[in-house]
């Protein structure tokens, strides 16, 4: 029971002993002070915190090598500015100034070393004039404009195929863009739009016609697919239109625009047009705003939307006075 | 409302204020000053360090006293003494109280007692029912058909629901059969001094050698009624047929309770334990209205000895039941019931303080010693967990764009984490011991069991959250609000129910 008593107490004034000795030091590491042998006095030291990416980069600190690759941080360091750089064999090497407080960590850790030879490679086995890619990015569209073919292929190229043949007659395409459902192209020119099916559970040679949408009186600055793969929302200098994607099909006039070119942008999601017209002051001059056309997928709502003949149209932003 | 009322609502506020205080200070602080709540909870994590490694350490200790004293021959030691008191005088008493207990849970107790190597005719048993529990009568019956003829003596009795000062504790029950062995014994003309009374949980099961060892120390320490005599409890009567969460709970309650008789300065009786009947005569036995019984004994004879009193570790257990249910979360119900009212114990606090200040004979300097450590257990059982879990990376998270470019911020995370590494470690000691106090493996039990027994230990975190700390701070915060707790028998049994 004595010698159980003994290494007991022993064991207790230890661990005393061990707690109120090693607790200063520990709460000085912690707070980044570092303790100077010769002085005998703690000086309050920053802390650099590095993370590359890819990790195990060499760290030279003032031209020196530090012992450990990121990621790692470089503790008890006296304030004042240090040269970090880093290097990763076959990367770009790293360079920077670090300023170093007192009891701060400066964090390094949005590095990346990139490659001195970059990892790149062609993926169209085809000359094309522009890409597409799916709203989903998984499949590649490339049209070329000299053949007049599309082409599809998955974003590693391994299947690369030409899905649609584009009208011969139709020339200097202004912009072009895949259907939602990923079964129809659009292309368009200052007049003209035409909407080529490419299913691809049949032989495209035999898919349905091109459908060829002519616009005589107005000049086509901007077309985009609606949501439900059938109607588009055009541009023209005159009008936000939208039109069935058939033959014999009318445009419905839905906001008459001021400004010859307005800049749009069409979000699938909601089926909103966002675009900017001008509007004349009381004053006589103009000014700009910004304005969000809803296109509801819901059918009622599109229907009365399509009867009425500016839309609903809501003033987002007033920009700048003309 | 009269002063002595007035001090005992304050001493009952005292622990859990404090434990509320310390929480809702750290978790405030980690928002409004979040450096210094780091170097609070970086000094806590390395205090805590210190002590698990010291605990683990007194474990280790008690689990080689305990595996030394396996096979000593106590009655033969015993019967080699020639003492004021002889052993062939000795007799031994022991209360069973029992609540609502089935056969299934005091069959087994009373086998196991029968079973003991100590002269039966020196053991006196008395099964402790409640006169309320419509199955005493009946199950009194049963047992004292079978059990009668195995021991010297063999009493059932029956305590009166309600009586004047009363509670519907385990306390008043132990009293009551106190008692009517106090008159048996006056009876027979059997000396208080020449008996020892064991006050057992239903479902304990003695080892065979307990009463040869609680004979052997009790005639062999100085001042013999000035101390309780405490068995290494162990919960190995269904430990391979209970659920894992109860089990590692278990165990780690046994491991904590060695640690315990260890530290001999702060060791407080716990469940199943031993004294002298005279002693307990004298300071008119167990309480009859508090639901801590088994610490508060131990308390009044400290009181009345003037704090000449200890509790003597008995390197010998006793296996009790892991209390566990039907499915994990009604066990996570009854072992956080269970875990609460052994929390209750803080109900001692305001008991010791009182007593300290009507006894002038005990040293200032005790008294404060022994309240600050009935203070501070209670406490850190009530904070810790949650400091750990909790308040610990509430810096980090809310300490904001400031705090998480200081140092201290970046080495927050990697001195927390080197404690749960440590954790790890002193774990896999625990892991070991535990597989060294298991009762050996029943038929029908796959051995794959003892493959899960160590992997069943990754579960300790998130046990951790569950019984660390919140049955601790739901009994304190009771306590300080005045809502009383009611004894309640824990779920228990060999069967699962």
């Amino acid at each position: 029971m004595l010698n159980f008593r003994k290494t007991r107490g022993l064991l207790f004034y230890l661990s005393v002993f061990s707690f109120f000795v090693g607790l200063p030091f520990i709460l000085a590491f912690a707070l980044g002070y570092k303790f100077n042998s010769r002085t005998l006095k703690f000086v309050k030291t920053g802390l650099i915190f590095v993370k590359t990416h890819p990790p195990g980069a060499k760290i030279y600190l003032n031209g020196e090598l530090f012992a450990e690759k990121t990621p790692t941080s470089m503790q008890e360091l006296i304030p004042g500015t240090y040269s970090v750089s880093l290097e990763l064999t076959q990367h770009y090497s790293w360079k920077a100034q670090v300023e170093v407080e007192a009891g701060k960590v400066s964090r390094i850790d949005k590095v990346i070393l990139f490659p001195e030879r970059p990892h790149l490679r062609q993926l169209n086995p085809e000359k094309f004039s522009s890409f597409r890619l799916d709203p989903e990015k998984k499949v590649v569209y490339y049209l070329d404009q000299e053949k007049n073919v599309l082409y599809r292929s998955d974003l590693d190229a391994d299947s690369f195929e030409d899905i649609a043949t584009l009208p011969e007659k139709f020339t200097q395409i202004n912009g072009w863009d895949v259907s939602l459902d990923q079964k129809k192209v659009f292309i368009f020119n200052q007049h003209q739009i035409s909407v080529i099916s490419f299913d691809t559970q049949i032989d495209y040679a035999d898919t349905t016609p091109a459908v060829l949408l002519d616009y005589a009186q107005e000049k086509i600055n901007n077309v985009f697919w609606h949501s439900d793969s059938y109607h588009l929302i055009v541009l023209t200098d005159k009008h936000v239109q939208v039109i069935e994607s058939r033959l014999g099909a009318v445009p419905i006039n839905l906001v008459k625009l001021n400004k010859e070119s307005a800049a749009a942008f069409y979000a699938t999601k909601e089926d909103a047009l966002y675009f900017s017209d001008s509007q004349k002051d009381l004053d006589g001059s103009f000014y700009k705003n910004l304005y969000k056309l809803e296109i509801s997928v819901d059918p009622d709502v599109f229907e009365k939307l399509i009867r009425q003949p500016f839309g609903l149209v809501k003033t987002l932003q007033k920009e700048e006075r003309e | 409302m009269n002063r002595s009322l007035i001090l005992k609502r304050i001493l009952e506020i005292i622990p859990g204020g404090l434990s509320w205080c310390i929480i809702v200070s750290l978790i405030l602080l980690s928002f409004l000053h979040p450096v210094s709540s780091a170097v609070i909870i970086i000094s806590f994590d390395f205090y805590w360090i210190i002590r698990t490694l010291y605990l683990t350490t007194l474990l280790v200790m008690a689990h080689s006293r305990l595996f030394r004293q396996k096979n000593e021959d106590w009655l033969g030691r015993c019967e080699g003494l020639s003492l004021d008191l002889g052993f062939s005088d000795l007799y031994q008493v022991v209360i069973f109280p029992v609540y609502n207990e089935d056969l299934d849970v005091l069959r087994p107790s009373l086998l196991a007692l029968s079973g003991s190597h100590y002269p039966k005719d020196k053991i006196i048993v008395v099964m402790a029912f409640e006169k309320r529990n419509v199955h005493a009568s009946e199950r009194a019956l049963i047992l004292e058909e079978e059990f009668s003829g195995k021991f010297g003596v063999y009493l059932s009795t029956f305590h009166p629901d309600g009586l004047p000062g009363e509670s519907r504790t385990k306390g008043a029950n132990a009293t009551w059969a106190a008692k009517a062995v106090r008159k048996f014994l006056d009876t027979q003309g059997i000396a208080y001094e020449q008996v020892v009374i064991s006050c057992f949980d239903s479902d304990t099961c003695v080892d065979k050698e307990y009463f040869g060892c609680l004979s052997y120390h009790f005639l062999t320490s100085p001042k013999r009624d000035q101390a309780s005599y405490q068995p290494m409890p162990v919960y190995n009567n269904n430990i391979w047929q209970a659920p894992s969460f109860a089990r590692l709970v278990e165990i780690s309650s046994s491991f904590c309770q060695m640690i315990e008789s260890m530290r001999l300065e702060k060791f407080v009786t716990f469940s199943s334990h031993s004294m002298s009947f005279k002693t307990l005569v004298q300071i008119d036995y167990w309480p009859t209205n508090m639901i801590s019984d088994d610490s508060v004994i131990y308390w009044k004879s400290y009181l009345y000895y003037n704090g000449d009193y200890r509790v003597i570790p008995l390197y010998v257990t006793v296996s009790l039941d892991v209390a566990y249910s039907s499915n994990i979360w009604r066990t996570m119900v009854v072992q956080y019931k269970q875990k609460r009212r052994w929390a209750w114990g803080v109900e001692n606090f305001p008991f010791v303080v009182e007593g300290f200040i009507k006894n002038k004979n005990i040293s200032l300097l005790n008294k404060l010693r022994r309240s600050f450590q009935l203070l501070e257990s209670h406490v850190t059982w009530a904070v810790w967990a949650v400091i750990l879990v909790i308040v610990g990376p509430l810096p980090i998270l809310f300490g904001g764009t400031f705090f998480s470019q200081t140092a201290i911020a970046y080495n927050l995370p990697k001195i927390t984490g080197l404690l749960f590494k440590f954790t790890l470690l002193t774990s896999l000691t625990w892991i070991f011991l535990s597989w060294t106090i298991l009762p050996p493996r029943p038929k029908g039990i796959s051995w794959f069991k003892y493959v899960w027994l160590v992997l069943e230990w990754i579960f300790v975190p998130f046990i951790i959250l569950i019984i660390g700390s919140l049955p601790a701070i739901d009994a304190q915060t009771r306590l300080m609000l005045g809502k009383y707790m009611e004894f309640n028998s824990t779920l228990k049994g060999n069967k699962v129910l």
